[in-house]
């Protein structure tokens, strides 16, 4: 007796270890309940926009009784941080949003951790594709074959403060020389005129430079910030925000929204889901295109987020099921209402409610000028973060134009392995 | 039969003691090989190639990581840094620490209630700590600037400013570390007999002298353990960093162990970031390892 009570112990501890490691069993997410198939779904999603994804969920499984979608929301570096590793051993969600940014969908492919998405063609039971805007399908699709959906699509706008515009008697921008005299002009008294995010932000300075008609990259990944057009596009604005100071220096997108919504900023870019906040912040809120180009077009910056599913899902049947309806007309329409995004199917472009909708005409407006950011350029997160973002924080901190774009573009080439011809 | 059972079975005790023994340790053993051990070796395994979680085929490229690591100029900045932070947080922590310390030793309840605030700090999580200090340090929006301000300095962007945000991380560090120090000094000042003290005394010591030559030396195996536990802890600062400046601005404030975080987890570098992280082991093993000597040479002495 005396003996056997250790042992009895460690071969308890033992069990657990044992019971530990082997509670996977080596297959994606999701299980069956009496017929019915369970499906994990993991978002980055919590900001005002998370009700109509919620929605979109609830009413899937209104529809469906034979499938009972779960849907989770953590913070993007969380699900950043966990994905990778989890999809490659078969744990981890049936479906996720890898990542707000949509270039990682290429390291998902590289690793094949995501499926091919096959169930394509006509009606709500499959996933429309030729229903999308092209660019979308283009992003997510490597080798002919499409790796994930557009969970959303949104541009940028520029939302106002109604009382700053009326104090300076200034009229809300339509073209970028407008935007700029704005600026200058509502920037007084502690309030700054145009509030500028340029890190852990959607991107805001690549639609100042393409307002003037320059760019990041060229079509073969080749930098053009240090090409006359690139610098020239930057020079403005550099000017604004260093000795004018339209904006403060360096904010990060959520403290570049706390400004705006303390009433401390006159105009931000931003995209749809910041809305609900200022409104329940208390701001008079105008929300506007993006001021025309130097050329009288409009341009801004059109926003993704890929939903794809584990390539080691057991129903990936049902998981693109899931997807067909997620990216549906019927389901989007609700989806733009409640939201206020465009829609990232083109049939729904002409739609009458979402044209009577204020703030929807507007996002939607937007979207035949709309850019994706570095789209599908090797490294992106990097060309971003290495260079682009760091070049702006010191341009804006008083480097010369020319000593930054130079030494951001020959990092961008050596990113994206740009030959230089 | 019963006594002749026991007797039997303490005569066979020695021969069979080992197997039980290790029997204890293996659950211990187990878990720390599978979730320490292991880990730690495959990280270096990793750092040998280039590691790409979840694909095929990893290729093997030996030291290649480490020789692209040492003419990195981002991983000398993020070291740079890390040392920074080390030296003048554990330097500010163990002074403000035994400050403290002797200030608040005796137990009145307004010393206690003192030390309660001093050591708060210690019981939060550096992530909150992060937040609430990024909010007070908000140029425009928080308490600082707010003062700064009033003053007529203007908005000072402490954490937006690339020469002042690592002095900023390194004053928080302290606030947030101090309080521990200074605890685990009250108890090893407890810990000193009055006597000698008292003999001191009776020798003509003044304060100084008895500072000097014997609280200094009977604490010093607890500054050893604080001064330890602090480098460690400062070396692999992350959270409060990741926080406060997410390792800007323009990389101003990147760590060793930020850098990991990016090179792995942004973007995708596995092999890359394991190299760095047994760098930061290495360093770690090293610096440990001088401590040491250093104080139990004085010890001895």
């Amino acid at each position: 007796m005396l003996r056997s009570k250790p042992l009895a112990a460690v071969a308890a501890g033992l069990g657990l270890i044992v019971t530990g490691c082997s509670g996977g069993d080596g297959s994606a997410g999701g299980g069956t309940t009496a017929g019915v198939v369970e499906l994990s779904v993991s978002t980055g999603f919590t900001g005002g926009d998370a009700p109509g994804y919620e929605q979109i969920v609830k009413d899937f499984n209104a529809s469906h009784q034979n499938i009972k979608v779960t849907m989770s929301a953590e913070p993007w570096d969380t699900i950043a941080q966990k994905l990778p590793s989890a999809w490659m051993t078969g744990q981890g969600p049936d479906i996720a949003a890898p990542s707000s940014d949509p270039n990682v969908i290429a390291q998902y492919v590289k690793t094949q951790s995501v499926l091919p998405i096959t169930l394509t063609g006509d009606g709500d039971s499959k996933v429309n594709v030729d229903k999308f805007a092209s660019n979308l399908v283009d992003e997510f699709t490597y080798d002919g074959k499409l790796y994930a959906v557009p969970a959303n699509y949104a541009t940028l706008s520029l939302y106002y403060n109604k009382a700053l515009f009326a104090a300076a008697g200034v009229k809300p921008p339509t073209t970028v020389a407008e935007l700029k005299s704005a600026a200058k002009a509502l920037t007084k008294d502690g309030t700054y005129g145009l509030v500028l995010a340029d890190n852990n932000t959607i991107p805001m300075w690549p639609v100042l430079q393409w307002l003037e008609g320059g760019d990041i990259v060229d079509g073969k990944n080749c930098s053009v910030l240090n090409t006359a057009a690139g610098r020239s596009s930057l020079q403005p604005w550099v000017g604004l925000v260093a000795d004018d100071k339209v904006s403060p220096v360096g904010l990060t997108g959520a403290e570049a929204d706390a400004l705006f919504s303390a009433g401390k900023a006159a105009m931000e870019i931003n995209g749809p889901w910041a809305a609900a906040g200022y409104k329940k912040a208390g701001i008079d809120l105008g929300i506007i295109k993006v001021p025309l180009d130097t050329n009288g077009k409009s341009v801004t910056l059109g926003s993704t987020v890929p939903l794809a599913i584990s390539a080691k899902t057991k129903y990936p049947e049902q998981a693109q099921e899931f997807l067909a309806y997620w990216t549906s007309k019927t389901a989007q329409k609700k989806f733009s209402l409640t939201t206020g995004f465009p829609s990232l199917r083109t049939d729904l472009a002409d739609d009458p409610e979402l044209r009577a909708d204020p703030v929807v005409s507007v996002f939607s407006a937007q979207v035949p000028g709309a850019r994706l950011y570095l789209p599908k350029v090797p490294n992106a997160t990097q060309v971003d973060s290495e260079a682009y973002v760091t070049m702006i924080g010191s341009l804006t901190r008083g480097t010369a134009l020319n000593d930054a774009t130079d030494s951001a573009s020959a990092k961008i080439d050596e990113l994206t392995g740009c030959s230089g011809t | 039969m019963t006594v002749l059972s026991s007797v039997r079975r303490v005569t066979l005790r020695p021969r069979r003691r080992l197997t039980p023994a290790l029997l204890f340790l293996a659950p211990s053993f187990i878990i720390l090989g599978i979730f320490v051990l292991w880990p730690i070796l495959a990280s270096l395994w990793y750092s040998l190639h280039d590691w790409t979680i979840g694909a095929k085929e990893q290729p093997w490229v030996g030291l290649a990581n480490y020789v692209e690591l040492l003419n990195d100029s981002r991983f000398w900045g993020a070291f740079i840094h890390s040392v920074v932070i080390t030296v003048f947080s554990v330097a500010g922590i163990i002074l403000l620490g035994l400050a403290l310390a002797l200030a608040l030793a005796n137990d009145g309840v307004g010393n206690r209630i003192i030390r309660s605030a001093f050591f708060f700090p210690t019981v939060v999580a550096l992530t909150s700590i992060g937040l609430v200090w990024r909010f007070l340090l908000d140029p425009d929006l928080g308490l600082v600037g707010a003062i700064t301000r009033s003053l007529g300095l203007g908005n000072i962007g402490l954490l937006q400013s690339p020469q002042l945000a690592l002095p900023t991380i390194i004053f928080v560090n302290i606030w947030r570390n101090a309080g521990f120090v200074m605890i685990i000094l009250i108890a090893g000042l407890k810990g000193i007999p009055e006597d000698r003290y008292e003999a001191a005394r009776l020798d003509g010591a003044g304060p100084w002298k008895l500072f000097r030559y014997i609280t200094l030396p009977a604490l010093r195996p607890t500054m050893l353990f604080g001064t330890l536990i602090m480098t460690i802890q400062s070396f692999q600062i992350f959270d409060l960093v990741y926080v406060m400046t997410g390792s800007g601005p323009l990389f101003a404030t990147d760590t060793l162990v930020t850098m990991l975080f990016r090179e792995g987890f942004v973007n995708f570098r596995t092999g890359y970031a394991a190299a760095i992280s047994w760098s930061l082991f290495v360093v770690i093993v090293i610096i440990s390892a001088l401590q040491l000597r250093f104080f139990r040479y004085n010890d001895v002495d």
